[in-house]
């Protein structure tokens, strides 16, 4: 056990599985000779050779697409975006080819994208975006975003892993602003088990990636306000922990989703839904969400600031519901 | 003024001796041409009857040209047909019955009833099921090569694609990194000058497709898609190359779509000259009259393989229609792959 | 309201649905002096007659819609100039802020008023009744938050499970809703649990008990005599005994009957069953025209849809009307109740009758569906009968007895004014009210323009 950064726990995650199944290849731009744009495989061609840490010309299509054909041969690709943002142009490939190869055709694709996402740190509209839930809206494809370094490091060998194509959306403000405790060996992360950041009693908090930290300090305030925030860290979209997040509305009979990503269609919509559906005879106020608005990431740091949730907008968001 | 390499037709039976197939092949070939044409008018046939939902597609005109592609690639090879490419689910083995049950969206077609028409492959067979966005598939058939260029296995991926699939980014990004890696992937474009209705000179600017390929650093050769011979040659010439490490090879196969995008489409927009013309050119008239010409290919060797393939699409027909609709129990089934998926010949 | 620009009064909105109002009577006219909150003008409104108080202090300096004058909401209608500053001022329109102000005062105002019950006017000095279901609901503002006595689906929940009032709960929530934690904090400090009521006829408050007869055991069941056979009372035969008898011991129970004849609502459901059956999958009975028609009277009868709380007249401004159903065989009879029943035109009254009487023979009713009635409507007629006598359901004051449509000759007046004998469609309306409130007089006005309704049928008015 060792403290490490959110960053290098990533790239422990991924070495170790290249180094236990030859199977597992890289690709993506910039990832062999350089490192990748945020190192995440700093070192890796170098251990592994060029065949299996592949430096892609500038093409998403090709990359993501490769993938799954060299999947459908048995490999178990890793591709990184190097921009979460950059999906966009391997939108087919995903959604049209590796999405529903498996309910079609009954061809597996197991396939890992990596996704640096989200934004803190004035990367505007193309290096800032959460995409996550125009792809939680495709059948077939998992989503992935975790928030601890722990986490980060046992899910990305659980995408491996998956027979799925999974989308790992990694947080580059987490990248080396986070450090904790990771275990050195070699483990795995299961999907679709939420993690209780914080317990609490007053508010459900229901939030992932970036946003968790942002509720951890929130909820610190608020407890000195006497609002017992309870946290619940999803770390995985598809599949999501519904029964968690019910039991505990249950227990407290409030909830708020916070995240990062723009509001009309964020993936906190259907959490709210299904909280209404499954727990509506539990409830004591309003679901509410704190999140983005719906715009364009700016770039003006002021700007930024004012589109990201901050501490105090989810301060305001809870202690509004706490004192419904 | 052609960048592209123009093919040569074959001459003799001594030449396609020297390109690896004997008469026994030949004979082969021909039964496949006739069972691919019959397929898809037994298919048109059951569609006109109501028995075939959706759309109906056929791949007249482009038999040669897929039993000509399929022909050449070894058992370990795989590939991306579409849907004027029956041949090749024929020359691969996929059992016409099944064929006939993905058409009517029975749950014994490969599919299972959850695509139609020819959305389908069997993957043992070493084919991936096509989609509608038809260059998509390129990427993938270069990433089949890119796992065996990784495991340094000597296997060959095969993409198709169309005149009009030429036009879209995943064609170029596929040839692109195809040719920057020197994958070992061949090309196969299906140039029938229609695509829907757009003719090629709104699809690209070039002489011909294949005249791309040097732009991508490998080679490009055109052939006419109507001498199943002459396609057979080329690609074979190009699997053993890209199987010797030497990269990929663009084909292009010119022929005529000789019916409509469809079957609910009459193609009027198509010139009549242009029908009258490539209907002398029909592969499968061109090829009988070769044998005839260079194999002595007997009235009695034609009647046995036509009779064989008439017993093959009427039993075909009667099991496929005995085949059950898909149980409703099957409509989530598969969304999400399970580890059990993953035990297949490739996943070992 | 120390502010130097000139305030608008505007048409407030007295409930979500209102889209007009109805200037009744400027209590204040141009150039007189006004306080804050002091009554300028008086209102009427679909939902409500109410007084509109002064959004600010000062002089009326125009008033823009007359008495009898309809605006839509929002439309300005006066003006308030500052004290001293009246003639001055233009009468055009004063800046944006003042006058989004004003509608928020307003708005505010008439919220105030909302928290007593604006829907029920009671008449004489009467203990406040505790109102478990204030009517309209409390309108959510921007936030989608309510004000007021909300009660949550959780606190709903636990208050049924553990028969509590919630208003006996004090509420600590926005506005004094009640919370889960007061609810949890007030099961747990041992308060006293309701008796669930009996989901057929509503109690009526303060009614007598049947006379306690504490000394006499339960009654044995009967034994049986030769050719008889005997079976207990059922829960929902005995609610329904002990309700006839207690209203028959309540009321001064008066039964009126008119005749109506019904050629043109015959006529114009044949025009309209086909359309209503397939655009709307509606089954357009009689039913729903008497209901309409009976809604449409009580609006000028007030006392038809009123209840007698201790010493008091209590009004009701909206129209719960019960529609009896019996259920098969014999075994009972349910009354559910269609809500805010003057809110629904002919399709929607046809329609929730539909959805009423399906649901009680479906035994899909909630308790909430039974409650809360007005005024009932029960239909014999269906069998063939064509007299009543029905007793009211307590505590409401009248019941209509619909009976059965029997083509009858009937003298009639024909084009040139001569006595003719006619075939038509005729049916019997047989009313009981309750005497204590209601006098013939007043019941037979009633009947009249229910008659009438029905004879004069306005296609466009329902």
């Amino acid at each position: 056990m060792a403290v490490k950064t959110y960053l290098q726990a990533i790239s422990d995650g991924l070495r170790q599985e290249m180094q236990r199944d030859e199977r597992v290849f890289v690709i993506g731009e910039d990832v062999g000779v350089y490192g990748g744009a945020f190192k995440v495989t700093q070192g890796f061609q170098e251990e592994f050779g060029a065949w299996r840490v592949i430096d892609a010309p500038l093409s998403e299509t090709a990359i993501v697409g490769g993938c799954t054909g060299a999947a459908i041969m048995g490999m178990r690709p890793v591709a990184e975006m190097q921009f979460a943002d950059f999906i966009s142009c391997a939108w087919d490939q995903l959604v049209t080819v590796a999405a529903k190869q498996r309910y079609r055709a009954g061809t597996p694709i197991p396939i890992t994208v990596r996704l640096p996402s989200g934004g803190g740190f004035s990367g505007g509209p193309f290096h800032s975006q959460n995409p996550e839930s125009s792809f939680a809206h495709i059948p077939g494809l998992k989503i992935v975003c975790p928030a601890t370094p722990a986490d980060a490091k046992g899910l990305i060998a659980q995408a491996i892993q998956d027979p799925n194509p999974v989308l790992y959306f990694e947080h580059k403000h987490l990248y080396r602003r986070i450090k904790d405790e990771v275990p050195d060996e070699r483990y795995t992360t299961p999907f679709g088990e939420a993690r209780v950041h914080r317990e609490g009693t007053d508010v459900t908090l229901v939030t992932w990636g970036a946003m968790v930290y942002t509720a951890a300090e929130a909820a610190e305030q608020l407890e000195q306000d006497g609002v017992s925030v309870e946290i619940l860290d999803l770390r995985t979209l598809i599949p999501w922990d519904k029964e968690a997040v019910l039991r505990s509305v249950e227990k407290t009979s409030k909830a708020l989703v916070l995240h990062e990503d723009t509001r009309t269609g964020g993936f906190g919509a259907e959490i709210v839904a299904t909280i209404t559906e499954e727990a509506f005879e539990h409830l004591d106020g309003p679901v509410k969400r704190v999140t983005a608005p719906d715009a364009p990431v700016p770039f003006s740091p002021p700007l930024e600031k004012a589109f990201i949730p901050q501490v105090e907008d989810v301060v305001a968001g809870v202690k509004d519901l706490a004192e419904y | 003024m052609a960048i592209a390499r123009e093919a040569e037709p074959v001459g003799s039976l001594a030449d396609i001796k020297e390109a690896g197939l004997d008469r026994e092949d030949l004979l082969g070939i021909f039964r496949n041409l006739v069972l691919t044409r019959g397929i898809e008018e037994r298919g048109h046939t059951l569609y006109k009857q109501g028995k075939i939902p959706g759309s109906f597609y056929t791949g007249r005109g482009n038999e040669g040209a897929a039993v000509g592609v399929a022909t050449a690639m070894g058992p370990e090879d795989v590939g991306t047909p579409l849907h004027r490419d029956m041949g090749v689910h024929v020359v691969r083995g996929v059992e016409p019955w099944r064929i006939i049950a993905q058409y009517m969206g029975r749950a014994d077609g490969p599919t299972k009833g959850k695509d139609g028409n020819v959305h389908m492959a069997d993957a043992r067979l070493g084919l991936i099921a096509m989609v509608s966005h038809l260059p998509a598939m390129l990427p993938v058939a270069v990433g089949c090569a890119l796992a065996f260029r990784i495991r340094e296995e000597k296997r060959v991926a095969v993409g198709w694609f169309g005149e009009g699939a030429s036009a879209r980014g995943d064609t170029h990004e596929a040839m692109n990194f195809a040719g920057v890696k020197r994958l070992p992937v061949v090309f196969v474009c299906d140039n029938n000058q229609w695509a829907y209705s757009t003719p090629t000179y709104l699809e690209y600017a070039t002489e011909y497709v294949a005249d791309r390929a040097k732009s991508y650093g490998f080679e490009g050769v055109v052939v006419d898609g109507t001498d199943v011979l002459a396609v057979y040659r080329e690609t074979k010439r190009a699997i053993e190359k890209a199987r010797e490490g030497d990269g990929p090879t663009l084909i292009e196969c010119m022929t005529l779509r000789m019916e409509g995008h469809a079957v609910h489409d009459d193609a009027s927009y198509v010139p009549k000259e242009l029908f009258e013309e490539w209907a002398k050119r029909d592969p499968i008239e061109c090829f009988r009259a070769w044998l005839k010409e260079n194999a002595d290919f007997s009235d009695e060797e034609e009647e046995e393989i036509r009779g064989e393939v008439k017993k093959i699409l009427n039993d075909a027909i009667r099991r496929a229609e005995d085949s059950p609709m898909p149980e409703l129990s099957s409509l989530l089934e598969g969304v999400f792959a399970t580890p059990e998926d993953l035990d297949t010949p490739h996943h070992k | 309201m120390a502010t130097g620009t000139a305030v608008d009064v505007v048409m407030p909105q007295m409930g979500v649905s209102v889209s007009e109002g109805t200037i009744t009577k400027w209590l204040k006219q141009e150039g007189d002096a006004v306080e804050p909150d002091e009554a300028l003008l008086e209102i009427s409104t679909d939902k409500v007659d109410t007084e509109v108080p002064s959004p600010s202090g000062g002089v009326v300096q125009k008033i823009l819609a007359q008495e009898g004058e309809t605006v839509p909401v929002g439309t300005t209608i006066a003006v308030i100039a500052p004290e001293g500053g009246a003639g001055e001022e233009p009468a055009e329109a004063p800046p944006e802020p003042a006058t989004a102000k004003a509608a928020e005062e307003t708005e505010k105002a008439s919220g105030a008023e909302g928290e007593t019950p604006t829907d029920e006017k009671v008449e004489e000095a009467a203990p406040a009744p505790a109102i478990e279901e204030p009517k309209p609901a409390p309108e959510a503002d921007g936030d989608g938050r309510r004000e007021g006595k909300f009660v949550s689906p959780v606190v709903a929940r636990i208050a049924s499970e553990h028969g509590v009032d919630v208003s006996q709960v004090e509420g600590t929530g926005r506005g004094g809703r009640v919370t889960k934690k007061d609810i949890l904090k007030f099961i747990e400090s041992g308060a006293p649990a309701r008796e669930a009521a009996p989901a057929p006829p509503p109690e009526a408050p303060e009614a007598p008990k049947a006379p306690a007869k504490p000394t006499e055991p339960a009654p044995a069941a009967a034994p049986a005599g030769a050719g008889e056979t005997v079976e207990p009372m059922s829960a929902m035969r005995k609610g329904i005994a002990e309700h006839m008898r207690r209203s028959l011991d309540t009321a001064a129970h008066v039964t009126t009957t008119f005749e109506v004849d019904l050629s043109k609502v015959v006529a114009i459901r044949e025009g309209l069953k086909r359309e209503y059956e397939q655009r709307h999958g509606v089954k357009l009975t009689y039913l729903a025209f008497i209901a309409r028609a009976t809604v449409d009277a009580i609006g000028k009868w007030p006392w038809m849809n009123a209840e007698l709380r201790g010493d008091s007249i209590v009004v009701k401004n909206y129209v719960n009307l019960g529609i009896a159903v019996a259920l098969e065989g014999g075994k009972g009879l349910i009354v559910p109740v269609i809500k805010n029943a003057e809110d629904l035109n002919l399709l929607g009254i046809a329609r929730a009758i539909q959805d009423v009487a399906e649901r009680a023979r479906t035994k899909k009713l909630v308790p909430d569906d039974v409650q809360g009635g007005t005024f009932t409507i029960t239909n014999p007629g269906g069998y063939g009968a064509i007299h009543g006598t029905p007793i009211i359901s307590q505590p409401q004051v009248g019941i209509l007895d619909v009976e059965a449509m029997v083509k009858r000759p009937v003298v009639i007046e024909d084009d040139t004014g001569k006595d003719a004998i006619a075939i038509r469609p005729m049916m019997n309306l047989c009313l009981a009210y309750d005497h204590r409130l209601v006098d013939g007089a007043y019941a037979a006005q009633f009947m009249r323009d229910v008659k009438t309704n029905l004879q004069t049928w306005d296609e466009a008015a329902y």
